[in-house]
């Protein structure tokens, strides 16, 4: 039941607040930018007019320049002073944060305005929290609140040792929603739900640790996560074993004397051959997609168009298209149906064999050609597929049996097909289950070992392995793969920061549009070129590739290492101060662990030594 | 079996709170009201209806108290004795008195703990908030930028770092050297970035060391706790705070015309004034006659 009211404006909804003595509160707001836009309208239309507190906020603000000269000349000093409100978001930095917080325990401050953020972490209550709707913003657009983040603002309201009560203030609002509010206030705390999930550092400790994987796949099924697999897992075993009991019952019912695998069997050969009949080609297109999908190899020569006579040598397929070398020595990439004719002989894909090859095509092509297939021939070898498997299903009972007793039996296994199809559905859904935790660590053993990080056979990580296990980073193997390929030692230590940050910044947030100079755009080039081997190995054991690199981190992070003052790097950014911050403070923290591989990687740990000390100076600690 | 620790703590509070006000088993309030409390009766404001004294009844800063630790807190200091255990409670309740209460404990007998945090900036002001307690050489700093006395037998870090110092000790380095193992906001478990670092922390914890997790209320406590035994082999309790909140709260609307109304009912239901108004709004959005849609 939606209530859509406008909002009301800062100010007025603060000082109707006051009139019920509901201050101080903290007022929820879905953005950044709202909440800055709140507390600077509210200190510009109403003046906190007991000079008291304003003169203990300017002393407790000078007082706090002392410790955080940073914050000097913050563009909302005179808001809190004068107003005494203020916004309080991730998009400030943890100095300022501290000092708004600091104010609001001191009781200096009215009102802050926030963003849902604040409600997790550090401990910041007032006597009211004030929602002016029922949705919170994603990255993507509104959701509903849920019961949980709901408990953690209203967790807000009510200081204690200083409020008999606390209270939860539902405000006008375009989005507002009462009977939400009433809902989810009552509604139960949501569960906790595991989140386990594989990753390189984990696999190559464990892995080292206890020297096999059959052990720490034993660890990984340990997780909260598995407990809810293992759970299922016995109530699926109940349920086949329930299934097997059916089909035992109904065949000593109808007085068939077979096990359970000629039950089985019967069913998966009648699927299979249901299975074959629906996949059968139905159109000469369709048949012609498979043929060439099957005869087009990279070496092969195929003839392109509707004539065939622009010839082609093959080097790459992927999917549905193919890549390949005209004649003119230049190359060609396009559909694979545009492709009419394959000739048969697998040529070298070496320079001086290509001319050669083209020729050979061109001098004896007709007895060369591979025979298109007709629609016709395709259905014969279903249709000779279907007869073989119609065959064993004739045969599968013991050839002993009567022919009356055959009869019986066969009607019945018929009956029984749902049951036994159930029965090896609920196997294979039982399997799937047992390997949900770690066939994602089997994957990146998989991944690991072809960069010569573990030994699949032995079961060991390799001496590489273990600096890569001690490196405790974001995406570690792109990192590990940058350090071995000697990609870091030609960079000097402010290129090193930035195309660190553009590895730990957050992908789609933006560091402002500073330029990159050259020298840094060739490095992240090669960086990128590594990210894609990597990400292409990842991908052909089915790990989800890391998300890319973040260009205007790294020019913010070399910017930053080169010395900038930091009211100067916000200035030039025009980036929010606690976003950089944050990025700045996660760069400084990889940098120290790449300087900590001075055994394996000495002139690399030696620039990111310098580069860490350039980029952890105030106010990025 | 888990004991039920709760009831004998629930008729305890229900003693006290006899003459404060009704209180649903969510903490919230509704509107009924019979306080006692003097500050009550005054007077804030517009003009008030009854129902909004009613709602604002009590409001205000209670006199100076000294301080008693809830009997939840005490609860879980006794149990700590014998088993590992699951505090939930919300923020501002107190669990941290928990934590610094066995920590000192634990120093003063001359043993070690560690207490893990989410965020830097919590680990900061923890550090902070310990070395005023406990003294700057008791206490030490570890998070992936900062390294302090770190041989102190109180370290306070990221969860991160503390699982790392296990994978060390796992893989023949140093053993982590603590009796006790703090998880502040175990509830990041359920974080889909860094919540794997929790599980491996507590699954990866030796078992002679002792783990106490402070957690934000979740739905599902004991099957957590229950969880917890099974791969530890400790027992787990759960310690619940009763009455979920330590100050008490109510629900309101404010309107347009700042008129204040309580959002629920005594049987805690919507308000049906707000019910009304909702309605209402539904059918003019619906309303045929409109020739122009109305925008918002």
């Amino acid at each position: 039941m939606k209530l859509s009211m406008p909002e009301m404006p800062p100010a007025t909804l603060l000082g109707a607040l006051g009139q019920y003595n509901l201050l101080p509160a903290i007022v929820f707001m879905p953005t950044r930018r709202r909440c800055d836009q709140a507390a600077t309208e509210t200190a510009s239309m109403r003046r906190d007019s007991n000079d008291e507190r304003r003169e203990a906020r300017r002393d407790f603000m000078r007082s706090a320049v002392e410790q955080h000269p940073e914050i000097r000349g913050h563009r909302h000093w005179d808001t809190i002073i004068r107003g005494g409100v203020a916004s309080h978001h991730a998009g400030h930095i943890p100095a300022w944060k501290l000092i708004i917080e600091k104010l609001m325990s001191a009781g200096l401050l009215e009102a802050i305005f926030a963003t849902a953020t604040v409600a997790a972490g550090v401990d910041f209550p007032a006597r009211s929290v004030v929602l002016t709707g029922a949705d919170a913003r994603t990255g993507s657009g509104w959701r509903q609140l849920t019961a949980s983040e709901l408990q953690q603002m209203t967790g807000r309201a009510g200081r204690r040792g200083r409020d008999n009560v606390g209270f939860v203030i539902a405000a006008p609002g375009l989005h507002q929603d009462p009977q939400m509010i009433a809902d989810l206030l009552k509604a139960p705390p949501d569960p906790l739900i595991s989140q386990f999930r594989a990753t390189y550092t984990t696999l190559l400790n464990l892995l080292d640790a206890y020297g096999n994987f059959a052990q720490v796949r034993e660890i990984a099924e340990r997780s909260f996560a598995h407990r809810e697999a293992a759970l299922q897992i016995t109530r699926l075993e109940k349920a086949r074993e329930e299934s097997r009991q059916r089909i035992e019952t109904k065949l000593k019912e109808a007085g068939c004397d077979l096990p359970l695998s000629v039950v089985s069997g019967f069913e998966r050969l009648v699927s299979t051959r249901s299975r074959l009949q629906e996949l059968r080609p139905q159109t000469r297109a369709e048949v012609l997609h498979r043929w060439l999908d099957e005869v087009v190899q990279p070496g092969r020569i195929v003839g392109v168009g509707r004539s065939g006579r622009r010839l082609v040598l093959i080097t790459e397929k992927r999917g549905g298209n193919v890549r390949g070398i005209r004649e003119d020595g230049r190359s060609a990439s396009f559909a694979l149906e545009r492709i009419g004719r394959v000739y048969a002989p697998l040529y070298r894909l070496n320079d001086e064999f290509i001319e050669q090859a083209f020729a050979d095509v061109r001098k004896r092509g007709q007895e060369l050609l591979i025979p298109e297939p007709r629609l016709r021939d395709a259905h014969a070898e279903e249709a000779d597929a279907v007869g073989i498997l119609d065959n064993n299903i004739e045969s599968i009972l013991p050839p002993q049996l009567h022919p009356e007793e055959k009869l019986r039996c066969t009607e019945t296994l018929w009956s029984l097909l749902d049951d036994a199809d159930e029965w090896r559905r609920t196997l294979r859904r039982i399997e799937q289950r047992r390997d949900e935790v770690w066939e994602p660590f089997h994957q990146r053993a998989r991944v690991l070992a072809t960069f010569g990080y573990l030994d699949f056979e032995a079961e060991k990580i390799t001496e590489r392995g273990r600096w890569l296990a001690d490196l405790h980073i974001d995406r570690p193997l792109l990192v590990g793969e940058a350090l071995e390929s000697g990609l870091f030692n030609a960079l000097d230590f402010h290129r090193m920061a930035g195309v660190m940050a553009a590895l730990t910044a957050d992908e789609d947030r933006d560091y402002g549009e500073l330029e990159l100079a050259d020298a840094l755009v060739q490095a992240l080039a090669r960086f990128e070129d590594t990210g894609f081997k990597v990400a292409t190995e990842e991908w052909r054991f089915g790990v989800e590739p890391a998300p890319e690199l973040n260009f205007s981190a790294a020019a913010a992070a070399a910017r930053w290492a080169n010395g900038a003052e930091w009211s100067t790097l916000v200035y030039e950014t025009r980036a929010e101060e606690g976003d950089l911050f944050r990025m700045l403070s996660r760069t400084g923290e990889a940098l120290l662990q790449i300087a900590g591989l001075r055994k394996a990687h000495p002139e690399a740990a030696r620039v990111a030594a310098v580069a860490g000390d350039a980029v952890r100076r105030e106010p990025v600690r | 079996m888990r004991r039920s620790r709760d009831r004998t703590v629930d008729k305890r509070r229900r003693s006290r709170d006899k003459n404060r006000s009704q209180r649903s088993e969510h903490g919230l309030e509704h509107s009924r009201h019979n306080s006692t409390n003097p500050t009550a009766a005054r007077q804030f404001g517009p003009p008030q209806s009854r129902q909004v004294k009613q709602l604002l009844e009590g409001i205000g800063t209670p006199g100076a108290q000294t301080f008693k630790p809830d009997p939840f807190q005490l609860e879980a200091l006794a149990a700590l004795e014998f088993e590992d255990v699951l505090v939930t409670a919300p923020t501002g309740s107190g669990k941290t008195w928990i934590a610094r209460e066995e920590i000192r404990r634990l120093l003063d007998a001359g043993r070690r703990a560690w207490y893990t945090t989410p965020l830097k900036a919590l680990t900061n002001s923890k550090y902070q908030e310990f070395t005023e307690e406990f003294g700057s050489d008791r206490v030490g700093i570890l998070t992936g930028d900062r390294k302090d006395n770190s041989d102190a037998p109180l370290l306070v870090g990221t969860t991160e770092i503390y699982r790392n110092q296990l994978f060390d000790s796992l893989r023949g380095g140093s053993d982590v050297n603590a009796d006790l193992v703090v998880l502040d906001e175990a509830h990041y478990l359920a974080d889909e970035d860094r919540g794997h670092v929790w599980e491996e922390a507590i699954i990866l914890t030796p078992p002679r060391i002792r783990l106490l997790l402070l957690s934000a209320t979740i739905g599902n406590a004991n099957e957590f706790a229950a969880w917890i035994e099974e791969v530890r082999g400790v027992r787990c309790g759960v310690v619940t705070r009763p009455g979920a909140r330590p100050v008490p709260l109510r629900a309101a609307m404010l309107l347009p015309d700042k008129r204040l109304l309580p959002l629920l009912t005594e049987s805690g239901k919507l308000n049906p004034e707000l019910a009304r108004m909702g309605q209402q709004a539904g059918e003019e959005r619906r309303g045929p006659s409109r020739g122009h849609r109305r925008r918002y």
